[in-house]
């Protein structure tokens, strides 16, 4: 008696997911009504101070011109996780998605799907193979970011020429962006600095806890370091906070690298650090959806192509080749952010991200 | 048929036709089966290794390998076909066999050596997590790019379709098969459950359960070895950190599938729908406009709601007296 | 003499062992390493995962799991972090922060005692959970620029010792002496080892494992303040993962997953060792690429040699043991 019963119920419930799912084909998509349309935006990680200033920015902007921004995120900053997010994003019936990369090549076959379905592409802070979308917005080339983190610590040096002991301290050994710039910055280097002397290269996995101490253990390992250069959000903080709790100050150990202003204020102010890098990331955010959007309303951008951004002025798009690429198509450019900012006791008042 | 379905499993399909009902009233299509079979890929690593932790489960012990076991077997299939220069399908079956071989050394240490389950396969998740990416580092490839340039034949294994149905589909379906005819059909399959209910009687009725413990973690590391290679096929690179996200969400099927974590009790039918339920769940609340962040709160209650469920619903009769007579008795102390 | 011999015999004096080994290997490569500054910093930063540790032995002796460590502890450091940025007093972010541990704490409890589901299912849930309301909560943003009369907290030194250190040692004793030589602490051991004997001896087996996650959720709380106060920012994932750490502190330290087993000691020796190998590695100066790989098998070898040495020194004593019943079977014959 009972078991026939939840028998019953298991047909049926079967029967109308047997009779939805064949529904369900048509209706698919209509005509896009300006107002409707919804972007994804999508950071390489969520709970990461510098992704959510991004999406503050797209939120604003879609705020401001009228469409939807989906902000959507795993907690872990993983390939798989992006794919799955882009897949649903796909299947959601998003109209385009604006993507902080977590590989430049793990992506391809899902935003190639996501092409197929008509979903628009844009990247932004940490690209993908040109291939594979329309338009990156850039915050620098690695060129430009790693000469920067160069040279944020040489101008506090007496004598840059000097022999000096550099150490690098980033999130993992496996994140494309920061392992570029630093790629890029030991060739700037060995060019411009011939006698610095790269003494370590460490790894805060993104982990406060494990940040700081190896932070510490950075500073009692080598006590003749000159500089530690930290371009990750996490790093950069906490290897600051080390210095600190050593007592160390500016004078001591030059601390630089990439971080947001309202993480490394404080540091700034009570002189444990003279100056960090980053570029205006609510811009980008913005920035990037609002392209997203432009694109999904059915304009075309082409190489060379200016666009008119609320509130940011024209903007242009340039060709792939500025980021070294090979690929070159008309539909497939970069737009660069026009500054990065170093921050310095002066203006990081001016910054609230 | 019905009468040897366990009461769990049932809840557990009502739990998952009730999802796909409220999810596709949240956005029609998610009633597209494309979307569905195709979201199965999405998930596949979970579930394949999870029907094997549930071995290892049953047995009394715990893996929580399988994650970055799929990062080595994902790099080892990399560097064998790119790097290497073997064929393809050669360096697939020797990646396979390394996550084998991890789960042998796993196995050896817990049954032979009496450490703790949960110790030993957390350090194997630094150990092997650490050797991907160490052969990346000696191998001369950029650990951060990944190591792409696969054939066409090779993507295959992920997009590609047999009448129809991704093959993902098939993949989680042979794996389930392999599992449940193992664990439910077999003299092995009985040991196993043996083995996790009493160890020392095992041994007295004749089982090796050292043995029978160990080819668990092999098989549960094979398993993982299946999920490196097809996670490597479906995102087209081979990276040390593949999988590493795995971990939560692979005991989170087991248990939610109704295997005890003491040990002893459970099976790979629950497994396999807590998975679809669990990834089904993902893709739902994401179509459903839910942010990703936030599906954890579900994958929580869930689990706790269920779990609870079950415990009220078995022996409701005998709570309810419970809650009842002996509260005059006991008065304020509750 | 044999009070040496007792002292040598204890688990926690293996585990002392390690440590002492795995400082004096490395302090033979870079001698730094065996510092009284670098001594002092290894304690510090362990710190968190000594009062995890502790907390979480309270629950593995009653036979339990909590994974929800880590969630606890982001959830408590963010909501007083968010109290402190914003002016309040250190004593309200302080009590709303245990308050945050001991209710999470006792729903653990209660779901275990009352609704009998499984502490690792219970807690793993409750892991989830914590964590969305943790993003929920901050709304996704990170806790910036504590004052730094907070921060200072954790770098108060006395004697130029860590004032912090100190009182976790010292509690760390107390608990200790708690758990073993009254007798109501020796309950949790005692529902570990034997529940239904427990429950025999009219241990409130229910009340008690109910407060050993409470004890966990405290501990969990407090964990989080002293995140918070050293490292002065709190992400959303903060205490991501740091639960698996904590158990294999414990493990390592001797308390078993069996229930029953483990010193609160152990436990805090066991997360110096799992702390201290991250700074090793930095002190040993190989790329680092090769961490996860060394610590991971430094983790397993330590653990298996234990084992190997544990079961040396049981088969002994089994054969004292046997030999003794042995004796007294004997002497039962003989009486018939």
């Amino acid at each position: 008696m009972k078991k026939s019963n939840i028998l019953k119920m298991l047909m049926g419930a079967l029967l109308v997911f047997l009779l939805a799912a064949c529904n369900s084909e048509e209706g698919a998509s209509g005509e896009k009504d300006k107002d409707d349309i919804e972007v994804v935006f999508i950071p390489k990680m969520t709970g990461n101070a510098f992704f959510e200033s991004g999406n503050d920015g797209a939120q604003a902007m879609a705020e401001e011109v009228g469409f939807t921004v989906k902000y959507d995120g795993a907690p872990e900053g993983t390939v798989a996780n992006q794919v799955q997010i882009i897949n649903s994003a796909v299947s959601s019936g998003a109209d385009a998605i604006a993507i902080s990369s977590v590989t430049s090549d793990g992506l391809n076959q899902a935003l190639q799907n996501a092409i197929d379905a008509g979903v628009e592409v844009v990247t932004w802070d940490s690209d993908v193979d040109p291939e594979y979308r329309t338009v990156y917005i850039n915050q620098g080339t690695p060129e430009i970011l790693g000469k920067m983190l160069v040279d944020m610590a040489a101008e506090q040096m007496d004598d840059p020429q000097a022999e000096q002991q550099v150490a690098w301290f980033y999130s993992s050994p496996t994140v494309p962006d920061q392992n570029a710039w630093v790629d890029y910055a030991e060739t700037y280097i060995a060019e411009e600095f011939p006698s610095w002397e790269i003494v370590t290269k460490q790894f805060g996995e993104g982990d406060e806890q494990l940040s700081l101490q190896i932070g510490e253990s950075i500073i009692d390992s080598y006590p003749d370091l000159d500089a530690v250069i930290a371009p990750d959000s996490t790093a950069l903080p906490a290897m600051a906070q080390a210095a600190e709790n050593k007592g160390l100050t500016a004078e001591d150990l030059i601390i630089t690298g990439f971080a947001s202003p309202n993480s490394m204020r404080q540091f700034i102010e009570n002189g444990t650090i003279v100056n960090h890098g980053l570029w205006d990331v609510t811009d980008q955010g913005a920035l990037a959806v609002y392209i997203a959007y432009y694109l999904a309303q059915g304009n075309e951008l082409k190489v060379g192509d200016t666009v008119e951004v609320p509130n940011m002025g024209e903007v242009k798009v340039e060709p792939n080749s500025i980021q070294g690429y090979d690929y070159e198509a008309e539909d497939s450019g970069i737009i660069v952010l026009p500054e990065r900012i170093v921050f310095t006791k002066e203006n990081t008042n001016d910054y609230d991200f | 048929m019905l009468s040897k379905i366990p009461k769990w499993n049932l809840v557990l399909i009502l739990v998952l036709v009730v999802e796909i009902i409220v999810f596709g009233l949240m956005n029609p299509r998610f009633w597209n089966i494309t979307i569905l079979l195709n979201s199965f890929n999405d998930f596949i690593g979970i579930a394949i290794i999870g029907f094997f932790v549930t071995l290892v489960v049953i047995t009394g012990g715990i893996d929580i390998s399988g994650g970055s076991i799929i990062g080595l077997t994902s790099v080892v299939t990399g560097i064998l076909s790119q790097v290497v220069g073997l064929n393809i399908w050669l360096s697939i079956i020797l990646a396979i066999l390394a996550g084998g071989l991890c789960g042998l050394l796993n196995g050896v240490l817990i049954a032979y050596g009496g450490v703790q389950a949960m110790v030993i396969t957390l350090g194997g998740m630094l150990l092997y997590s650490g050797i991907a990416i160490v052969l990346v580092g000696l191998s001369g490839v950029s650990t951060y790019e990944g190591i792409s340039g696969f054939p066409m034949e090779f993507s295959q294994i992920a997009y590609g379709k047999v009448m129809g149905i991704p093959n993902s589909v098939i993949l989680f379906l042979l794996m389930f098969a392999i599992a449940y005819i193992l664990l439910h059909l077999t003299r092995y399959g009985r040991s196993i459950y043996l083995t996790g209910i009493n160890q020392h009687a095992a041994e007295y009725s004749g089982i090796n359960t050292k043995r029978i413990i160990t080819s668990t973690y092999v098989l549960s590391g094979l398993s993982a070895g299946v999920a490196g290679v097809m996670l490597t096929s479906y995102l087209g690179s081979a990276r040390a950190d593949f999988g590493s996200e795995y971990l939560m969400p692979i005991l989170t099927v087991v248990v939610l599938g109704g295997t005890l974590i003491t040990g002893g009790k459970g099976g790979v039918f629950g497994t396999a729908i807590a998975s679809i339920i669990v990834g089904f769940l993902q893709v739902g609340l994401q179509m459903g406009g839910v942010s990703t962040q936030y599906i954890g709160l579900a994958t929580g209650l869930l689990l706790i709601i269920s779990v609870a469920f079950l415990g009220i619903s078995s022996d409701f009769k005998s709570n309810m007296k419970r809650l009842i007579t002996p509260k005059k008795i006991v008065g304020g102390k509750g | 003499m044999s009070r040496l011999k007792w002292v040598t015999k204890q688990r926690e004096f293996r585990t002392f062992l390690f440590l002492v080994i795995l400082f004096v290997v490395v302090g033979l490569v870079n001698s730094d390493f065996l510092s009284v500054g670098n001594l002092h910093n290894s304690l510090k930063s362990s710190l968190l995962y000594i009062v995890l540790a502790v907390g979480m032995t309270f629950v593995l002796l009653t036979r339990n799991i909590d994974i929800s460590v880590g969630g606890v502890l982001g959830l408590s450091a963010a909501v007083s972090g968010m109290i402190l940025r914003d002016g309040g007093s250190m004593i309200v972010a302080i009590v709303v922060a245990i308050l945050i541990g001991a209710v999470i704490g006792l729903i653990n409890g209660l779901g275990v005692t009352r609704l009998r589901i499984s502490s690792f299912i219970m807690t793993l849930g409750m892991l989830e959970i914590t964590r969305v309301v943790q993003v929920i909560y901050t709304d996704g943003q990170w806790i910036e620029n504590l004052p730094a009369g907070f921060k200072k907290i954790s770098q108060m030194n006395i004697l130029g010792i860590n004032l912090l250190s100190i009182l976790v040692i010292a509690a760390v004793i107390l608990v200790h002496l708690y758990l073993t030589k009254s007798r109501k602490g020796r309950y949790f051991a005692a529902i570990g080892d034997n529940e239904d004997g427990a429950v025999l001896l009219g241990i409130p087996v229910k009340r008690y494992v109910t407060y050993s996650f409470v004890v966990s959720g405290v501990c969990s709380a407090l964990a989080g303040l002293i995140f918070a106060s050293q490292i002065g920012f709190i992400s959303t994932t903060a205490g991501s993962g740091i639960e698996m750490t904590v158990i294999a502190a414990a493990v390592l330290g001797g308390v078993s997953l069996n229930g029953g087993v483990g010193t609160v000691v152990g436990a805090t020796i066991g997360a110096v060792i799992m702390i201290s190998i991250n700074s090793a590695l930095v002190f040993m100066k190989v790329p680092a690429f090769w961490n996860a790989a060394i610590s991971g098998s430094l983790l397993i070898m330590i653990v298996v040699t234990d084992v190997l040495l544990a079961r040396k020194s049981s088969k002994q004593a089994k054969k004292e043991r046997l030999s003794a019943r042995v004796l007294q079977e004997g002497v039962e014959v003989h009486a018939k």
